[in-house]
């Protein structure tokens, strides 16, 4: 398999209940999804900051996915409505540098479901590439 | 690249060993809780102990640059730009302050840097606010567009000014260019001491600016007009163009008046925040006071005004924390005891200062005061 290079890398922040179990069970099943992707494990996707995805743009990733707990099923009850917050600030100043909105991604994924984070991963990782403009 | 004894040198901050009259007006200072700095006793420390000293020492990322003590000083020492050198040396050795707001404004301002960026950052002008491709004048909305983006969510007025700008000057017959690729100006970059967004930042700016033809530009942010005027031509070269705040160009016109008839605007009582780079740093005292008195507004002098302002808090968006707050409810009490029904500044960043300081839940009533940009209190009586 070709070595990803930095400008094709598109980091993944998972929080580390439903997002990341759902993520070790597509690792478990063998279920293929993008090289591209780079695993990042938060403690809960409420702690995102436009800073830090802005910070992933700054060093040069294609694009930026949060996967977080579904709708009512945070563990620390308000993550996952915090993160949609800022991913919709952070599309806004995307939107403002000329970046393509797209190039954020935001999914939910119910703990140990893998087959969904694959479907749905390469969904996102699709959307991501076409979308690319600038970098 | 300097060294610490240099840098003492260069600024002549050897004369702070024999003085300290400024820890008296430091806000720093004042309201310091671990522990006990000054100006005095950290140049003493670049003297005596060097480097390592330094470094340590909580004022090389907490000082304001306020100028507060430049002002008193009886030696002429300009202990901002000692503190501004040393923070390049302590960054070119891998330091740096604490980003405030999740770094997200330092990360904007370096995605900057990339020349092939097209940013979408005129969308706040309207179909009602008259714009050239071709013009004498440039207005300069800075970071007012990204400002609304984060601070919306605590009213800050963001591209209401950018919008109350271009208003007035509509009103005064121009019709200014906006430029869809400016960059921010690397004011906060620079104070940082980091030098190479700065540098990169400026250079872009430069380039873009120079080659419109225009010769004068107009900003509504002190800290760009101060990094335009004075940082530019010291760092990267002359823009060649004479760069104005606002106020300036308002204080030209002795018809003021005329122009702007004041309406019902009798009754409202105000108090003036002189921003530290258009007062301090640029001197701009009066022509804001006369444009609050032309609007007919009564004001009402804080203890702290004019030269003796007080900074409101935070500086190129490095280490607010307790201190800071500290600064800030002082100073939002000060407002509020003037009884004064609104607190004008001339600055989008101390509104953001302010603002944010009065989502604290604690101090309560007693830090809430209306806050306003001079900038849309004249373009609200048009």
């Amino acid at each position: 398999m070709n070595k990803t290079t930095a400008k094709e890398k598109i980091i993944l922040f998972t929080c580390n209940w439903h997002a990341f179990s759902s993520l070790e069970a597509a690792g478990i099943k063998n279920l293929v999804y993008s090289p591209a992707l780079v695993p990042i494990r938060i403690s809960c996707l409420g702690r995102i900051t436009p800073g830090i995805i802005l910070k992933a743009f700054e060093g040069g990733a294609a694009g930026v996915c949060l996967v977080g707990c579904p709708e009512g099923e945070c563990h620390y009850q308000n993550g996952n409505r915090e993160a949609h917050e800022v991913f919709e600030e952070s599309r806004n100043l995307l939107r403002l540098l000329g970046y393509n909105e797209n190039l954020l991604q935001y999914h939910l994924n119910s703990a140990g479901d893998g087959e969904s984070f694959q479907v749905n991963i390469d969904n996102l990782v699709k959307n991501i590439q076409e979308n690319r403009k600038i970098r | 690249m300097n060294t610490f004894a240099e840098i003492v040198q260069s600024n002549q901050a050897w004369l702070c060993l024999d003085c300290g009259k400024c820890s008296s007006v430091c806000p720093i200072t004042l309201h310091l809780v671990d522990g006990y700095t000054s100006p005095r006793l950290l140049v003493e420390g670049a003297v005596n102990s060097g480097e390592d000293r330094v470094l340590e020492d909580p004022l090389l990322w907490s000082c304001l640059t306020c100028q507060r003590c430049s002002e008193i000083c009886p030696s002429g020492v300009q202990f901002s730009e000692f503190i501004q050198d040393a923070r390049q040396l302590a960054q070119e050795g891998g330091q740096r302050g604490e980003c405030t707001h999740g770094g997200v404004i330092q990360s904007w301002m370096k995605s900057m840097t990339d020349p092939a960026l097209e940013q979408n950052r005129l969308d706040w002008i309207d179909d009602e606010l008259r714009i050239a491709s071709e013009s004498d004048v440039i207005y300069f909305p800075g970071c007012l567009p990204y400002y609304d983006t984060v601070f919306g969510k605590i009213d800050v007025e963001g591209t209401g000014i950018a919008k109350a700008a271009v208003k007035i000057l509509n009103h005064l017959g121009i019709e200014p260019m906006v430029l869809k690729n400016e960059r921010c100006c690397g004011h906060d970059p620079y104070w940082q001491g980091d030098m190479d967004t700065f540098r990169k930042l400026a250079e872009m700016n430069l380039e873009t600016l120079s080659q419109t033809g225009a010769k004068r530009l107009i900003t509504t942010c002190p800290e760009c007009a101060f990094t335009l005027k004075s940082t530019y031509p010291e760092q990267v070269g002359d823009l060649g163009l004479e760069v104005l705040h606002i106020t300036e160009l308002l204080a030209e016109d002795e018809n003021f008046h005329n122009i702007f008839p004041n309406n019902d605007s009798e009754s409202l009582s105000v108090t003036y925040h002189d921003p530290c780079r258009l007062g301090r740093f640029m001197g701009i005292y009066q022509q804001p006071r006369d444009m609050i008195d032309n609007l007919g507004c009564e004001l009402i002098e804080m203890g702290h005004h004019a030269q003796t302002s007080i900074c409101c808090g935070t500086s190129c968006w490095t280490n607010c924390g307790q201190l800071n707050k500290k600064v800030q409810t002082d100073r939002l009490k000060e407002a509020r005891s003037t009884g004064a029904e609104k607190l004008i500044t001339s600055c989008v960043k101390c509104q953001i200062h302010y603002r944010c300081a009065q989502e604290d839940p604690v101090s309560g009533n007693e830090i809430q005061i209306d806050i306003q940009d001079l900038t849309t209190l004249i373009a609200e009586r048009i």
